[in-house]
């Protein structure tokens, strides 16, 4: 067969048919169109100002580190005046990230942008090895995505920065959409789709630039740009978090591939019509909330046991519900009483923000999620960690502080 | 005097054996048969009552019946409550079944079904019933032949001088991909549906899709850039049409349809079984409606409850917060929500031959 020319140029090559349209372009073209398009989601929605300091949230993985490309090379080319710098978290998990980091400090200096690495151990006091250590290999993304939101929040303030972007692409988008769907989901349907999570609670924004581009293309992206990144999942998140969405939107991408895009659209239409009142409830959205969702690299996806609980769940309702008829059938009579009943049930909680106790971290709660999670590891900290933690030298030092406190206090 | 002893007593009546299970719940066939139908009676209360139209006057409601297990059940559901609404001396006013079937034939290469019209008029002789076929767009929706036109873009030539059989054959054979052919479809029946509902006056279409349709329908909806429109094609309520459109199966499993269907013989003979989906079809070459409808039934087997919750997140949306300028399509009249205004919607643009994918 003889190759094709580019559909854009018609001068080059095509040497890329985009998953997108199956358009066919060649490698200038395809990059050129690739950043067009991510500068036009920018550029439409607002995103930046001029001299806003911006946080890209990097884990080293195809994504983020498209993203801190795509994003460096417009700065330059339409002058948006970004400061941009990356914005790493140590989970802590030996074999993954911290190879991974070592790909970030590299992209770190081929951007030349500083970096600031936020670490589990040093803020919550346990990498996510102990946690597993402890906790076992099952549900272990909830203390990983809980410990995250903060840690992004933490990392940002630490470095005076108010708007953290992230790599979540269409992909993610759309398994978002099907996931909330499935869920029943409806505060976070409405939600989800947009560009920007913003909210009363937290000060950091955080936003997805990447939101109109599909998964495929970045990573021909990547390729054809030969950026350096790390293309290991996460040791912890196994083949059961591949959840019912993600390969539905496969098989979607194959029948219709512009079905990502649509799915975005739909969700994005769906999120306006979700009732006023479920709606409110998430501008108070906590800085815990998103986290549930777990990390990256599966955010939004399910464990094959996520939706066997659920459906657990939805049973007990319906039997629930088929007992009470059988209670309510006389009550019928007075059909004031079931009226009043109905309404009570339509009174939603409105979530109220607070700081957490412990912390001073967003928290509707009296303590929030992250610090909930660590009473519950510390709790079940062997002793023999303390023991060893704090040695015999250190008691004594901090013995010998105590006494001088003392000799001080009375001194005075 | 004791009762009579039963080794496995119905838990509603304890006056017969068990026979089925149902929700968990052990249950006779009259059982099973009432709770089954009192779902749809709930359903239909407000029609029953009628307490929005003049007083002591039936209104009319329109039935499209497709001979297929869910529609063929209700109708049969829908019929015994007539025969009860009839038979009360002092009953409200109640409603008359108009029946619409678009001959399966002028839509699918099936041979004609006219023993399953005979029969449908002696089972429910207390419904109306109307058989057309589905060129009779034509008549019923005057403007169509414009819009599909403009549809199908340049190449396509609509030849006036042809039969309408053929005119929109010539117009279906246009659209090139199976998910644009069943989306191009699906509205052009709606279409004709709600003109003849029109023509006849009928207050609202009741619509005869199961819960496991009406989930793969809401999450085709959404793969195909259709979200905004669950809130009629999927939730109860105000379509664009300015007609109601009503689901009463939205609460029962597709299973205990067919156990319905199992207790009355002449239901069986009626029914038209569904055509089962290959598994070995690529999935590449299935329409996604296909695709959606395969998802919704193997996974609705271990999770029929996640399924069902799919279809009521659908109906939660609230119509209300649409904005109030919103124009609408032409072609399938849903709302264009965040787009501007043009002949045809977002998704509608994704099957049109030019541009469909």
């Amino acid at each position: 067969m003889a190759p094709s020319p580019c559909q854009n140029c018609q001068n080059n090559r095509a040497v890329i048919i985009r998953p997108k349209n199956r358009q066919k372009l060649c490698r200038t073209c395809f990059l050129n169109v690739f950043e067009t398009e991510v500068h036009e989601t920018i550029t439409s929605t607002s995103l930046f100002y001029p001299g806003e300091r911006v946080a890209i949230g990097a884990s080293g993985g195809k994504d983020s580190t498209v993203l801190a490309s795509v994003l460096k090379t417009l700065n330059e080319r339409h002058n948006y005046g970004l400061q941009l710098c990356l914005l790493s978290i140590d989970e802590g998990i030996k074999g993954y990230r911290d190879d991974s980091l070592e790909t970030v400090k590299r992209n770190a200096q081929q951007y030349e942008m500083p970096l600031e690495i936020v670490g589990y151990g040093e803020l919550y006091g346990w990498t996510m090895d102990q946690v597993v250590a402890q906790v076992g290999k099952k549900g272990n993304c909830t203390y990983c995505g809980v410990f995250r939101r903060q840690a992004l929040d933490r990392g940002a303030a630490r470095l005076g920065i108010k708007h953290v972007v992230t790599g979540h692409n269409a992909d993610d988008v759309a398994e978002t959409v099907m996931m909330n769907l499935l869920r029943g989901d409806l505060p976070r349907l409405s939600r989800g789709t947009s560009i920007v999570t913003d909210s009363a609670a937290s000060d950091i924004k955080r936003s997805k630039p990447l939101k109109y581009a599909y998964e495929k293309e970045i990573v021909l992206y990547a390729h054809h740009k030969q950026l350096d990144y790390f293309s290991t999942e996460c040791i912890y998140s196994p083949e059961a978090f591949r959840g019912s969405a993600r390969t539905l939107i496969k098989d979607l991408e194959k029948i219709r591939p512009s079905s990502i895009l649509d799915i975005v659209k739909s969700g994005e239409d769906m999120a306006e019509l979700v009732p006023a009142e479920v709606k409110g409830t998430s501008c108070a959205r906590g800085a815990e909330d998103e986290s549930a969702g777990g990390c990256g690299s599966q955010n939004g996806r399910s464990r094959g046991g996520e939706m066997a609980e659920m459906e657990k769940r939805l049973a007990a309702d319906e039997a629930a519900e088929s007992r009470e008829t059988e209670i309510k059938l006389p009550v019928q009579a007075a059909p004031k009483q079931t009226k009043s009943k109905g309404s009570n049930q339509k009174v939603i909680k409105t979530q109220t923000m607070g700081k957490c106790e412990r912390c001073g971290y967003i928290s509707s709660q009296k303590v929030c999620k992250a610090c909930a999670l660590l009473e519950g590891l510390n709790r079940n900290r062997p002793k023999t960690a303390i023991e060893v933690g704090v040695s015999l030298e250190d008691e004594e030092s901090s013995t010998t502080l105590m006494r001088q406190m003392e000799r001080v206090q009375l001194g005075g | 005097m004791p009762g009579k002893e039963f080794l496995d007593p119905c838990v509603d009546c304890r006056d017969a054996d068990a026979a089925l299970t149902l929700r968990r719940r052990r249950l006779c066939k009259d059982c099973y048969i009432k709770f089954v139908s009192y779902k749809v009676f709930k359903r239909m209360e407000k029609y029953r009552l009628n307490r929005e139209g003049p007083r002591n006057t039936r209104c009319k409601l329109l039935f499209p019946l497709s001979y297929g297990l869910s529609s063929s059940v209700l109708l049969h559901m829908l019929h015994c409550q007539l025969e009860t609404q009839r038979s009360k001396p002092h009953a409200p006013p109640g409603f008359d079944l108009e029946v619409l079937i678009i001959e399966p034939s002028t839509m699918y290469s099936v041979p004609q079904y006219d023993a399953g019209f005979d029969l449908v008029q002696k089972l429910f002789p207390l419904c109306t019933f109307t058989r057309i076929s589905f060129h009779d767009i034509f008549d019923l929706v005057p403007d169509i032949q414009e819009t599909m036109s403009h549809f199908a873009g340049d190449e396509f030539k609509d030849d006036t001088s042809k039969t309408n059989t053929e005119r929109l054959s010539a117009f279906r054979s246009s659209i090139t991909t199976a998910t644009s052919k069943t989306d191009v479809d699906r509205a052009l029946v709606t279409r004709l549906i709600v003109a003849f509902a029109k023509k006849t006056d009928s207050l609202a279409i009741i619509w005869g899709d199961s819960d496991s349709r009406l989930a793969a329908k809401t999450l085709a909806n959404v793969a195909k850039g259709r979200g905004s429109s669950v809130t009629w094609q999927v939730a109860d309520g105000m379509s664009p049409w300015g007609l109601e459109f009503n689901y009463p199966l939205r609460d029962l499993f597709t299973a205990e349809l067919r156990d319905y269907a199992g207790f009355f013989p002449e239901l069986t003979d009626l029914i038209i079984p569904d055509e089962q989906l290959s598994e070995n079809t690529l999935t590449k070459n299935l329409s996604i409606d296909e695709l959606m409808m395969r998802y919704v039934l193997t996974q609705g087997e271990k999770y029929p409850g996640v399924m069902l919750n799919v279809t009521r997140t659908a109906n939660k949306l609230d119509v209300s917060q649409m904005p109030s300028n919103v124009s609408h399509c032409t072609f399938c009249g849903a709302s264009m929500m965040n787009e501007q205004h043009n002949e045809f919607c977002y998704a509608c643009a994704r099957s049109r031959p030019a541009l469909s994918s």
